[in-house]
């Protein structure tokens, strides 16, 4: 009969009771009018300006709830587990490995990919295209996003700040060279350059 | 003989075939060549819209996966899957013995049979590979239950509750190891690992005159260790059926072979099959044919499971299991060569042993480059324990690593420099630069010489003459010894892509290119844009290729094989040029008393030649040719839409193409070696690349940067590492397998050199493979020329320094 008595938890204090009968007494007792607790999993993000309240698996990555749940492709997975920042998005001003962070470590967190950047028309979106960042583009939004948060923080890199910034990014086709140019001017079109 | 009335077909094949000579550009280039041109992918790809195969789900799509081989050489004897199926969100399993697979072998590859023959294993894979089968040639090897569930992580776990009773076989993991005669045999129907193939002695001349002839003899031994092309986006595929139609999104190099493979083995007609091939994250040939589950096995299994369940079904590999498909150079040689003190040389002699192979003996190059009279090459090819060796940017590897090594094995030992002794024995196929010189005439090329223009920009670009100095001379204030090296190699021009596609002008006006391709990052669709702009005479902007959204037989040749411009540039120009007739046809009815031969197109705006004033916009012509309409109008008129063909020739030798390689390029590198730990900085790279036209500059430079990268990273740090007692892989992720990031490789300077000398489209050659291919090697040279001690195992690493060091020590 043990088994039955967890029927009947208590979904805000979680006791157990052996009737529905005497959880629902217990609970007009001791939780009147107090609004549901949030169940396990609920998490509140803010999401490129826009707020969201999802349920999500102890399991899922936030890189799985952007990309596969949310429909927001634009980061990518490339090495499949921290070693590459194709991944990269910006949670609460830093850049991190979505594919690396728990969705449900992210409650109450502001995080920013690739198409709030681009919807706001960021400078570095220009500067990539027009000194041909991309090959193949897989890995690009995670530099884009590595970089967006190293202009953020200081708004007048060197040509060092900008290369130790991205190097923990890998692009397989070997667009190196052509970030620094890029970064570069984006961060001088921001300063009103 | 009378001149044949040639039919429409042959017609059509008649103007696609490659013509010998110098392509003359009759157009004005305008966007032809122009710098700052805005490039087509750039924003989709910036924003984080374009859209990956990985990226695509479909509503009710299901998750497969399939086991791998725990084992280097094993046999399953039993499975229980009653455990996995059980598992709640498990759809279905297929099993080894399943009636659909059992004993069904893939394609192989497309070649034709005569490739997939068991003899001439090694080609796609092993001899005989079922798309499914229960014998494992190495660890990690896709084979035995393919499972689709709800999600990745059920069929994971349902991976993971099949009961597997593996027979153990006896492995090998070196080349020449496996062909002792105690080693184990691989292949049960086989007495000994030896894969037969053809061209296994290429020998011209005779190296023992040549030797004889010499003043100085050079011996040396050198090994290139096994590395990956580990793609940035991950293998899958979305299937579904319509019907008895089938509808798939892939990752593919060449998604129409890949609908031919399917179609073949499914029995699904061709034209019940659309193919899309989204954005693709890397190429490089390794999503060519192993990579893909040997020959489109993922296609394959993916098909049956949405049939079986009546879902759609996507297949996909994560990192770890997606670690194979290694580049076809783990290779080993001997070499022995022969030069007189001037430098020239007279004979080259090299036996290589390759590992699960198909690839490019190491001779070529000398044949195809020099004027080497005496070469012999005898390679053998061992069956191994590792999973399939391919192409990766490029076959050539082989080639031009014996090629680098044994030109500055030569320079070093005679004291000369090396850039002296590249243009001493510059030339092809026995002959010497006399004879490409009085080539060039006679088909109409300038008579550029251009290896010594590449080397003369080179050393400018990094000083050669200040820094050039003998080996392991020259300490730098940090402590660092100094080094710097040079190598040389022709242009990838020996391309012998086809393709086929269509220009069409839309009622608006606006230009629409047909032909389905995979963009793999090379930059084509701006080129292309480029391309038919100038030719037909209308803006960049106005014209566009929308390449996978299309499914409909057009297919302009795959970027592959350094054959994509070369190729689609003369299918466009020449589409262009019909569909700018058509046009001018029509025109010519708008205009008073004017034929179409009177008028010309610039700028999108049609003109009279003699009175350009008088002036048609595109739309005013073409408002009424109509590809369809609703309207049941006498005045509409056919569509302006033209088609072509083109075959960019053959690959091969010069003598038997008639296409020597003329353009040549030539590259630098600078290195810093650390005497304590054994570390090398590669401080600066000079690539010289005589890409005869640069369509687009940026994107050539690109190709440059990206192949030094890729070159580097394989020199420096990219190797793969087995156990020897388990032969397990052990670094399948890309911590622990090291490609270069930015910090790996000091500034690149990048010479475009355009002597119009390629046989492209207008003086074109190919340049995305071969930087990546040639730079590599350029590493041992320079650390030699740093420590002046030779390390001729790549990838040249810390521990490898420090030994060489130590022998040098014990010598003094
Ligand atoms: S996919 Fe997240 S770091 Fe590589
Ligand atoms: S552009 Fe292809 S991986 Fe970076």
């Amino acid at each position: 009969m043990k088994d039955d008595k967890s029927r009947c938890s208590c979904p805000y204090c979680s006791n157990t009771f052996d009737t529905v009968k005497e959880l629902r007494s217990h609970m007009m007792a001791e939780h009147k009018g107090q609004p549901l607790p949030a169940p396990e999993g609920l998490i509140k993000i803010t999401v490129n300006g826009e707020s969201y309240e999802l349920q999500v698996k102890p399991n899922w990555t936030l890189y799985y709830l952007l990309h596969d749940k949310m429909g927001l492709t634009g980061a990518k997975m490339f090495c499949d587990r921290g070693a590459c920042g194709s991944c990269t998005v910006i949670m609460d001003g830093s850049p991190i490995l979505s594919c690396m962070t728990l969705a449900m470590e992210c409650d109450g967190k502001t995080i920013e990919t690739i198409e709030g950047i681009a919807t706001a028309n960021h400078p570095l979106i220009d500067a990539y295209v027009k000194h041909h960042c991309m090959q193949c583009g897989y890995c690009t939004p995670g530099f884009i996003m590595t970089a967006k948060a190293l202009l953020d923080r200081n708004p007048n890199p060197t040509e060092i700040d900008v290369k130790e910034n991205l190097a923990g990014n890998l692009c397989r086709c070997g667009t190196y060279p052509q970030h620094l140019k890029a970064v570069l001017e984006a961060a001088e079109n921001l300063r009103g350059g | 003989m009378a001149n044949k009335v040639l039919g429409d077909y042959k017609k059509l094949e008649a103007e696609g075939r490659y013509q010998v000579g110098a392509d003359v550009p009759k157009v004005t280039f305008r966007e032809i060549g122009k710098r700052g041109i805005h490039r087509l992918d750039g924003y989709e790809k910036a924003s984080g819209q374009a859209i990956y195969t990985r990226d695509i789900q479909l509503p009710g799509m299901l998750y497969a996966r399939v086991l791998m081989s725990p084992y280097p050489h094993a046999r399953i004897q039993k499975m229980e899957t009653g455990e996995a199926e059980a598992l709640p969100g498990v759809r279905a399993i297929i099993r080894y013995d399943d009636v659909e697979v059992k004993d069904r072998m893939l394609n192989g590859c497309y070649f034709g049979p005569e490739w997939v023959a068991p003899r001439l294993a090694g080609w796609a894979l092993k001899p005989v590979h079922p798309v499914l089968g229960d014998q494992a040639w190495y660890e990690g090897q896709p084979l035995g239950a393919v499972v689709a569930a709800d999600s990745e992580d059920i069929a994971h776990r349902a991976l993971r509750l099949l009961k597997v009773e593996w027979e153990e076989l006896p492995f090998v993991l070196d080349q020449e190891e496996a062909l002792k005669p105690d080693a184990p045999i691989l292949r049960p129907e086989a007495d000994n690992n030896l894969i037969e193939r053809p061209g296994e002695t290429i020998e011209k001349g005779d190296v023992e005159r040549g030797f004889r002839e010499a003043d100085k003899i050079i011996e040396f031994r050198a090994k290139r260790n096994a590395h990956l092309w580990a793609g940035a986006e991950l293998p899958s595929v979305v299937v579904r059926w319509r019907g008895d139609n089938l509808e798939l999104s892939v990752h593919e190099q060449q998604p129409y072979h890949a609908k031919m493979l399917l179609s073949e083995w499914l029995k699904v007609p061709m034209n019940k099959i659309t193919m899309h091939s989204p954005y693709q994250g890397c190429a490089f040939g390794g999503r060519g044919n192993p990579a893909n589950n040997s020959e489109n096995g993922m296609n394959i299994l993916a098909a049956l499971l949405a049939r079986r369940t009546g879902r759609p079904v996507k297949l996909l590999y994560d990192r770890r299991e997606y670690f194979y498909g290694e580049s076809g150079d783990m290779m080993v040689g001997d070499f022995k060569v022969g030069a007189k003190n001037d430098g020239t040389i007279t004979a080259v002699q090299m036996k290589n042993v390759f590992a699960v192979y198909m690839g490019t003996p190491g001779i070529d190059h000398f044949v195809e480059n020099t004027k080497i009279s005496n070469l012999l090459c005898k390679t053998s090819t061992a069956d191994v324990s590792k999973g399939p060796a391919w192409w990766c940017r490029c076959e050539q590897l082989p080639n031009t690593f014996c090629f680098t090594l044994v030109f500055d094995h030569v320079a070093a030992e005679l004291g000369l420099d090396p850039t002296e002794v590249a243009l001493k024995n510059d030339g092809f196929e026995d002959y010497d630069t006399t004879e490409l010189s009085k080539y060039k005439r006679e088909h109409g090329f300038p008579d550029r010489d251009s290896l010594r223009e590449c080397i003369g920009a080179g050393k400018k670009a990094i000083g050669w003459a200040e820094k050039w100095h003998p080996p392991g001379t020259k300490k730098l204030p940090n402590g660092k010894m100094h080094g710097m090296a040079f190598t040389w190699n022709h242009e990838w021009d020996d391309t012998r892509g086809t393709g086929s596609g269509a220009v069409m002008i839309e009622n608006d006006g606006t230009v629409s290119i047909i032909g389905q391709q995979s963009d793999i990052g090379v930059n084509p669709w701006t080129t292309y844009c480029q391309i038919v702009a100038d030719e037909l005479g209308v803006r960049y902007e106005d014209v566009n290729i929308k390449p996978f959204t299309l499914d409909h037989g057009y297919a302009l040749m795959s970027p592959d094989g350094s054959a994509n411009l070369c190729t689609n540039g003369e299918v466009l120009r020449k589409a262009s040029q019909k569909a700018k007739k058509m046009l001018l046809e029509l025109a010519a009815d708008k205009f008073d008393g004017v034929t179409a031969e009177e008028l010309d197109m610039k700028d999108s705006v049609i003109y009279v030649k003699a009175a350009p004033e008088e002036q048609r916009t595109i739309v005013e012509i073409v408002a009424r040719a109509m590809p369809m309409s609703a309207s049941v109008a006498l005045w509409t008129k056919p569509p302006v839409v033209a088609s072509a063909w083109h075959n960019q020739g053959l690959w091969g030798r010069a003598l038997e193409t008639g296409r020597p390689h003329l353009c040549r390029q030539a590259h630098f590198m600078e290195v810093e070696v650390d005497t304590g730990t054994g570390e090398i900085e590669v401080t600066k790279v000079v690539n010289v690349n005589d890409v005869g036209k640069a369509v687009s500059p940026e994107t050539v430079e690109g190709q440059m940067y990206g192949g030094t990268y890729m070159g580097v990273g394989r020199a420096l740090t990219e190797e793969m590492v087995w156990d020897e007692n388990t032969g397990v892989l052990l670094n399948r992720n890309l911590l622990d397998y090291k490609y270069a990031t930015m910090l790996d490789c000091g500034p690149i300077e990048t010479v475009i050199k355009e002597t119009g000398m390629g046989h492209g489209p207008y003086g074109a050659v190919g340049v995305a493979e071969d930087i990546a291919t040639v730079v590599p090697a350029l590493l041992g040279p320079a650390v030699y020329n740093a420590i002046g001690e030779w390390i001729d195992e790549y990838p040249i690493t810390a521990d490898k320094v420090l030994k060489a060091l130590g022998k040098s020590q014990e010598r003094d």
